[in-house]
């Protein structure tokens, strides 16, 4: 059997007595843009910390190029080329936007190769990509929300990852926003990275995703292509509830 | 065999003293985040008041307590109030640097008014004792441990029950949420660092009693309340009360078995244990 | 707000390129201070330069890293033991063989505790750091290989001026090395973690090795400048080579002269002493008391430092904008 790209194998973790994984198994392709959907408590977030190596999930494995992201300390991951966003935004206050992307030019994968002078480089060249050249000699405490989420990417590709996860990198934008970040992420993925999108926003998860993976209690419910997965009645159960599921149901079969 | 009770006991007695120091630092670091290192100063406050009021008036060491504790709560108010409230939400450092300033302030403070010589107070009871089988206790030390209780008793039922005491447990867990419900937040902060300077007063008054005073007889428990915070976890009050005693009995053995001139190197050591193994502490919450 | 011009707060992570240079030309005339041939510049100096190089040292773990030690005199007393005990008792001539040795014996000492102690975080840190200083100096105290508690006396090598050059080098060598380190892929390491350790960590920097990394520094700093000491002074006992002033003066020297800049820590060391010396010499009795007040008004009004007055606009409505902002 070759070696899948990345693969969540029977995942499951527990917080004491609670369950907020359970058993959840999928494949990424590599290139593919995979849509991370769930309602809220679902576990979408402890999937993604279990994925980038946050969390040591109870049960189960992650492995990336055959891999096992468990056996890494948080700070070798990004040399793996797994790459994160996180959804509280943080950046380092005190520097300048682009210090804050060099920084991880300098430690990120090819870090090792690159001087702080090269480093400098790699870094304006990624303010560029994201939007952000504008206000690179800006403190990052002054950005902003949407320029702070575009310097969380920036400073995510500046590790340069093979898998980038995004954790709900659209919220508070509005519909231009939305719209702009959206273009940024298929410009990332037209450049080889995989992603893995976290996301509320429906329109933008379908619009983007060349699968969608749902989660609900912890579990996964449905795997596929974003037109099927989201007229599954199980999906629709999981969102607004059985009686609404039961009623479209009755609704599709008087239709019928 | 017998010297192992003696120390056991004599531990015991002093460990309600360092209950007490610890009960009051331990409110002020767990509410507000503050390592207040002027805390051993405020100690120092409260024994000098005793002295004053023993060598003046012939007040019985024992009457000073709730007076010493009057006298350094507002103290400690006022300090709080007008001086720390500046920088209480800054980085800790800065807090931990105006302390220990304010610490230099208070000591040459007294060293000026008091001057560096050891003064004591002698009292008729003084040198009176009692023997349980082969263990001889101290009257004065055995009344020391039993106000503490009293004292620790007091703080916890007040904090529990009374309405500032909730609202002070409130502002602990959530001081934005506080402060939105009308808490006064800044008049709080004050209240609790004057409790606990008022309480380190009261363990001073109780030193006072069986120990020597000179202006620099706080230091050394600034450290030991760390130590016993870490020990019985911030924000118990229990907590203190048991660190106190283990702590006063690890000293009495340490002193006993490793000699007097390595006190601190041993505080030292159950420390880094500790915050090494359970940063929690042995009883604290989760979130020190 | 976002037409504002941009705002380097300490000017970035070398700090105001114009205070380095008006910092660096004082330590340039600082070398000629023994031209003077005064003992009391001299001794002063020199005590300048002490300070301002445990400044630095101390700058590097707390002003960059973000993890504020209160127990650096540590590496002092270590160093200026090693530096002792190689002229009295294993007689060596050489300063410059004692300082090596001795921030040899710092850098160990930084690299064995630094492991498990700099998994401490905040007050916690700084409470052991300190620990480990009042443990060590007890200790010391205990050994009479080293003198115990009275110390020994350590034989003067040769002219007296040179402990105050070597200072000056052992100064200037550390300022370089702050310079450098600040402008190098290490300084943003060290800043990454102050920042954010857990972003740190994702973004690739392993937050062990590099905390340790900045206390050994450190520690190398502050035992070069004890082994220089001991040999200016002459004599060497436990409550000298671990003074509570060695330990606490260099952080108020920081702080005042801006933490996590170059020019900060000799700046904040040349403005104390000529404080201290100011109230030492006109209020003998109460200076300690004066010094108190010093460090109480310079953390409440200047929390960020002298430095930071160039480095944003209006310094004064600064000042007065920084009261608020930090209370309740």
């Amino acid at each position: 059997m070759s070696e899948a790209f990345l693969s969540i194998e029977n995942v499951a973790m527990y917080f004491g007595g609670l369950h907020a994984l359970d058993d959840v198994s999928f494949e990424v392709e590599r290139g593919s843009v995979l849509g991370l959907i769930g309602p809220n408590g679902s576990g979408k977030t402890t999937l993604m910390n279990v994925v980038s190596g946050v969390y040591k999930p109870t049960y189960g494995n992650v492995r990336f190029n055959g891999k096992r992201i468990a056996d890494v300390p948080t700070y070798a991951v990004c040399r793996l080329g797994i790459a994160r966003t996180f959804q509280v935004v943080k950046p380092f206050a005190n520097l300048t936007v682009l210090e804050n992307v060099a920084v991880g030019a300098m430690y990120g994968r090819n870090g090792n190769r690159r001087g702080a002078r090269a480093s400098f480089e790699r870094a304006r060249e990624l303010l560029e990509i994201v939007g952000l050249a504008r206000v690179a000699k800006r403190n990052a405490s002054d950005l902003t929300i949407p320029d702070r989420k575009r310097l969380e990417v920036a400073k995510a590709l500046a590790l340069d990852p093979e898998v980038l996860l995004l954790d709900e990198v659209m919220a508070g934008l509005n519909a231009t926003e939305v719209e702009e970040a959206l273009d940024l992420l298929r410009t990332v993925n037209s450049r080889g990275v995989t992603l893995i999108v976290v996301e509320h926003l429906m329109k933008a998860i379908v619009s983007i995703s060349t699968t969608i993976v749902v989660l609900a209690e912890g579990k996964k419910i449905a795997e596929g292509a974003p037109a099927e997965v989201l007229a599954s009645p199980r999906v629709i159960e999981a969102y607004l509830g059985t009686r609404y599921a039961e009623r479209q149901r009755a609704q599709r079969e008087a239709q019928a | 065999m017998d010297l192992f009770w003696q120390d056991l006991v004599n531990g015991l007695l002093v460990g309600g003293i360092f209950a007490v120091v610890a009960l009051g630092f331990s409110l002020v670091w767990g509410i507000m985040n503050i390592i207040n290192l002027a805390h051993g100063s405020f100690v120092m406050l409260g024994a000098y008041t005793a002295y004053v009021l023993f060598s003046n008036w012939h007040l019985d060491p024992f009457f000073s307590i709730p007076i010493a504790f009057v006298v350094l709560f507002v103290f400690g108010y006022c300090i709080q109030r007008f001086v720390i409230n500046f920088v209480v939400r800054a980085p800790i450092l800065t807090t931990f640097l105006l302390t220990f300033g304010l610490s230099l302030l208070i000591v040459n403070f007294a060293l000026l008014v008091f001057h560096g010589d050891v003064k004591g107070i002698t009292t008729q009871y003084s040198g009176s004792n009692f023997s349980l089988g082969n263990v001889t206790i101290a009257w004065v030390k055995l009344w020391t441990l039993l106000v503490a209780l009293v004292i620790t008793a007091l703080m916890q039922l007040w904090l529990s029950r009374s309405k500032t005491g909730r609202a002070i447990r409130a502002m602990a867990m959530d001081i934005d949420a506080a402060q939105l419900s009308g808490v006064r937040v800044a008049h709080l902060y004050a209240i609790v660092f004057g409790l606990g300077a008022g309480l380190a007063g009261a363990a001073g008054v109780l030193i006072s009693l069986s120990y020597s005073l000179q202006p620099s007889m706080g230091d050394p428990f600034v450290i030991s309340a760390f130590v016993v915070c870490v020990l019985g976890g911030l924000g118990s009050v229990q907590g203190a009360l048991v660190g106190g005693l283990i702590f006063g009995v690890l000293e009495a053995f340490g002193s006993q078995y490793i000699g007097t001139g390595l006190q601190d190197a041993v505080a030292l050591v159950v420390l880094l244990i500790v915050l090494i193994v359970r940063p929690r502490g042995l009883l604290g919450k989760a979130n020190a | 707000m976002a037409t504002a011009p941009p705002n380097r707060g300490l000017g970035g992570i070398t700090g105001n390129a114009n205070a380095l240079g008006v910092t660096v030309a004082a330590l340039v005339l600082m070398a000629f201070v023994p031209q003077l041939h005064s003992g009391y510049y001299e001794n002063l100096g020199r005590g300048v330069l002490m300070f301002a190089t445990l400044s630095l040292g101390w700058n590097i773990i707390g002003g960059y890293t973000g993890y504020a030690s209160f127990g650096n005199v540590v590496f002092f007393g270590l160093g200026s033991y090693t530096a002792a005990v190689l002229w009295q008792h294993w007689h060596q001539q050489s300063i410059a063989l004692a300082v090596v040795c001795a921030m040899a014996v710092g850098v160990a000492f930084a690299l064995v505790l630094g492991i498990p102690i700099l998994r401490l975080r905040g007050h916690y840190f700084g409470i052991a750091t300190l620990g480990i200083a009042l443990a060590t100096q007890e200790i010391v105290s205990n050994i009479d290989w080293l003198g115990a508690g009275s110390g020994f006396t350590v034989r003067p090598l040769d002219a007296y001026s040179n402990y105050y050059y070597a200072m000056w080098i052992v100064c200037a060598a550390s300022m370089l090395a702050t310079y450098l380190i600040a402008r190098s892929k290490l300084g943003y390491a060290f800043v990454a973690i102050r920042e954010n350790e857990e972003a740190a960590a994702v973004l690739g920097v392993d937050p062990t090795r590099y905390k340790v990394t900045a206390w050994a520094i450190s520690a190398a700093m502050a035992a070069a400048a004890g082994a220089v000491f001991a040999g200016a002074n002459g004599f060497i006992d436990p409550p000298t080579a671990f003074a509570l002033d060695n330990n606490i003066f260099p952080i108020v020297m920081v702080i005042l002269g801006g933490a996590g800049t170059v020019a900060g820590p000799l700046v904040g060391a040349l403005i104390l002493t000529a404080i201290n010396e100011t109230l030492w010499s006109h209020f003998p009795q109460i200076h300690t008391l004066f010094f108190g007040a010093v460090i109480v008004v310079v953390v409440v009004f200047l929390p960020r430092g002298i430095l930071w007055l160039f480095n944003t606009r209006g310094g004064w409505k600064g000042i007065a904008g920084s009261l608020g902002a930090y209370r309740v």
